[in-house]
């Protein structure tokens, strides 16, 4: 970076808290899941709240990628890394703590992006949406293909308990608790990470090559974006097989990557707020949806074409833009004032 | 040897339906600048409307192929004119709503047809054979449909006025519409052409392979590998990169087996990335 650019983001720095309203409150709505099992054992809300959490932090995968302006279908294939790394380990080398487990889950999917992003992140825009895709199909078949390592179409089953400390975690409520946990590390990592380097990825999602002329060496950016991306969607991976005790194929099928970009993209691609209340919303209304049986994808999609047609910044874009000029109405003249401000969600 | 021959055989006759595959998604990529995930919606559909016009209206062959051409191609306007016009301009918009309508659309056939496949198999049967090597008979009007729509679809596209307006729109928006080409008119038609090129692709390919209302995912995939091997936008680029798709996926599958061509393929197209990232036949990556 050079001087004038260090200097300006240092600048910018100083003047903006780290971390804004959304931040708090998505990290405090995360940690408010550890109070559920004490308020309920109904196994169906907890296996509830526990999809939501999976999906949330799954989807984090591709909020990371949107600061960049990539989008991002690479998530169920991390996921599968994560998973089939935390059911290896447990499986055939007998770990069973939830630490060491989750740093497994994190380290080696975020490991194996580094490569994968050598190849992929000089691709933009399009190339990229269909290559990251592509790469979930690979995963896919290679799920299958490496049988001796992965179980092949038979998945690993019979996975232990995960222990934190010694402690067994092994009942509903518990799997909850290791969901909860794992989803609040990812919040959280994902949640400094985008705020650390908030200056440098609006800069880059404005225009890369604008930024890159101006010193930034967007690369660089990219590749930590794809590797950090890669580790928390790794996590949820973890959550999920933790959740099915099984790794299998079917698990991270290449199109559920499209309901994870539809969580972030529904909620609101503009804030990790909109991540977690996209998948809250989403989630439920799958479950709401299953009611209907075969009905049920199809009245998803219905959903998302509505949401994209009518509310353009997502759910929180749109809940911002409200209130921003219900504000700007009560405070000043109506007709005489400033034009009204932009649709905040609406990037472009 | 034989084998070696009518494996490319069927090599070509799969190259020639991936190709109208990739020329509708091409199409609607360089035209529109618009990813069409709902490709495999129409293939699917395009079988099920013809298995409906023959097995339960009682029409001939042709005549259902020509009705599931119209039907895709009529739904594909629609869909152009009524949703994707709206948000045409937004990249992440029209990927979200083009998979919306995917979903509706595998939902409204699964709805409709039942999750079991039906029995639709083509009306002609038998082989041509010479000396050892073997070819059916449905493969090779398969293979001479498709030739011929190939040959349409460049005849359209070279030698109008209508492809040449169309190319236009391609190469640069702004300046084709500030010289008189009107989107209104040209974005739906390029979007029913290439929708009808997947409903026709469907109700060919279908009788042979396979038809349930979840086929359009692989569908998708190799469209997908097909465009990026290709180079996205460039119509020749589709075809050759459909050919050797079609090639390698027949070899690949008889000599190595299983899902192993599946993996070759994409271990190939991940080579020509790291060579080409444009891909074979691209130019400058398009912002969109």
């Amino acid at each position: 970076m050079t001087t004038a650019a260090a200097t300006i983001s240092g600048y910018l720095k100083q003047k903006a808290p780290f971390f804004g309203s959304h931040e708090w409150i998505t990290l405090g709505l995360v940690l408010l899941a550890f109070a559920i099992p004490a308020l309920t054992t109904n196994p169906q809300a907890l296996s509830q709240a526990n999809l939501i959490l999976i999906a949330a932090t799954a989807a984090l995968g591709v909020y990371i990628m949107l600061r960049l302006d990539l989008m991002s279908f690479a998530v169920p294939s991390f996921m599968a890394i994560g998973g089939y790394t935390v059911a290896v380990l447990s499986l055939r080398l007998g770990v069973t703590d939830v630490v060491v487990l989750g740093l497994a889950a994190f380290l080696v999917p975020a490991l194996c992006a580094v490569p994968l992003g050598w190849l992929i992140l000089r691709l933009k825009g399009v190339y990229f949406v269909l290559v990251t895709f592509v790469l979930t199909e690979i995963v896919q078949l290679l799920l299958f293909e490496a049988a001796p390592l992965t179980g092949g179409s038979n998945g690993l089953v019979g996975m232990p308990a995960v222990r934190f400390f010694g402690f067994e975690l092994w009942d509903n409520s518990h799997v909850l608790l290791t969901t909860t946990g794992l989803a609040f590390a990812g919040f959280l990592v994902t949640a400094i990470f985008t705020r650390r380097f908030r200056y440098e990825f609006a800069a880059i999602e404005k225009n890369d090559v604008l930024a890159e002329s101006l010193g930034l060496a967007c690369w660089k950016y990219k590749a930590m974006a794809f590797a950090v991306a890669a580790g928390v969607s790794g996590l949820a991976g973890f959550a999920l097989v933790n959740m099915l005790m099984t790794a299998h194929p079917t698990s991270f099928a290449p199109m559920s990557s499209v309901n994870y970009i539809t969580y972030t993209i529904v909620g609101g691609k503009g804030s990790i707020l909109g991540t977690l209340v996209g998948a809250i919303l989403l989630v439920s209304a799958t479950d709401y949806f299953a009611l209907r049986g075969e009905l049920s994808p199809g009245l998803f999609g219905l959903l998302i074409i509505v949401v994209t047609l009518l509310a353009r910044g997502g759910v929180i874009g749109t809940v911002t833009t409200l209130i921003g000029s219900l504000r700007a109405r009560g405070s000043r003249w109506v007709g005489n004032g400033p034009a009204r401000k932009a649709p905040k969600g609406d990037i472009r | 040897m034989e084998g070696f021959i009518a494996t490319g055989l069927i090599g070509i006759s799969l190259g020639s339906q991936y190709t109208l595959l990739a020329l509708g998604f091409t199409l609607i990529f360089g035209i529109l600048g618009v990813v069409n995930f709902a490709h495999g919606g129409f293939y699917v559909m395009g079988g099920y409307v013809a298995y409906y016009c023959t097995a339960m209206l009682g029409l001939s062959y042709p005549v259902a192929l020509l009705i599931a051409v119209g039907s895709t191609a009529m739904l594909g306007w629609l869909f152009e004119t009524l949703i994707l016009e709206r948000v045409i301009e937004d990249h992440q918009a029209t990927l979200m709503v083009t998979m919306g309508f995917y979903l509706v659309m595998a939902t409204a056939i699964l709805m409709i047809f039942g999750a079991e496949s039906p029995e639709f198999s083509f009306p002609i049967a038998g082989v041509w054979r010479a000396g050892g090597v073997y070819f059916p008979y449905a493969n090779m009007v398969v293979l001479g449909v498709c030739l011929a729509a190939i040959v349409l679809v460049y005849w359209l596209v070279y030698r109008t006025n209508l492809g040449r307006a169309m190319r236009a729109m391609a190469e640069d928006r702004a300046v084709a519409s500030a010289l008189g080409m009107r989107t209104k008119v040209l974005f739906p038609f390029a979007f029913a052409l290439a929708t009808g090129l997947a409903g026709l692709t469907g109700a060919l390919v279908t009788p042979i392979l396979a038809l349930a209302p979840h086929v359009g995912d692989p569908v998708l995939a190799f469209s997908f590998l097909t465009v990026i091997l290709g180079g996205l936008g460039s119509v020749t680029g589709a075809t050759v990169a459909a050919f050797i798709v079609g090639l390698v996926e027949a070899y690949a599958a008889v000599y190595l087996g299983g899902s192993k061509g599946a993996l070759t393929l994409f271990v190939l197209v991940l080579i020509i990335l790291v060579i080409r990232p444009q891909g074979l036949l691209g130019k400058e990556v398009r912002r969109a």
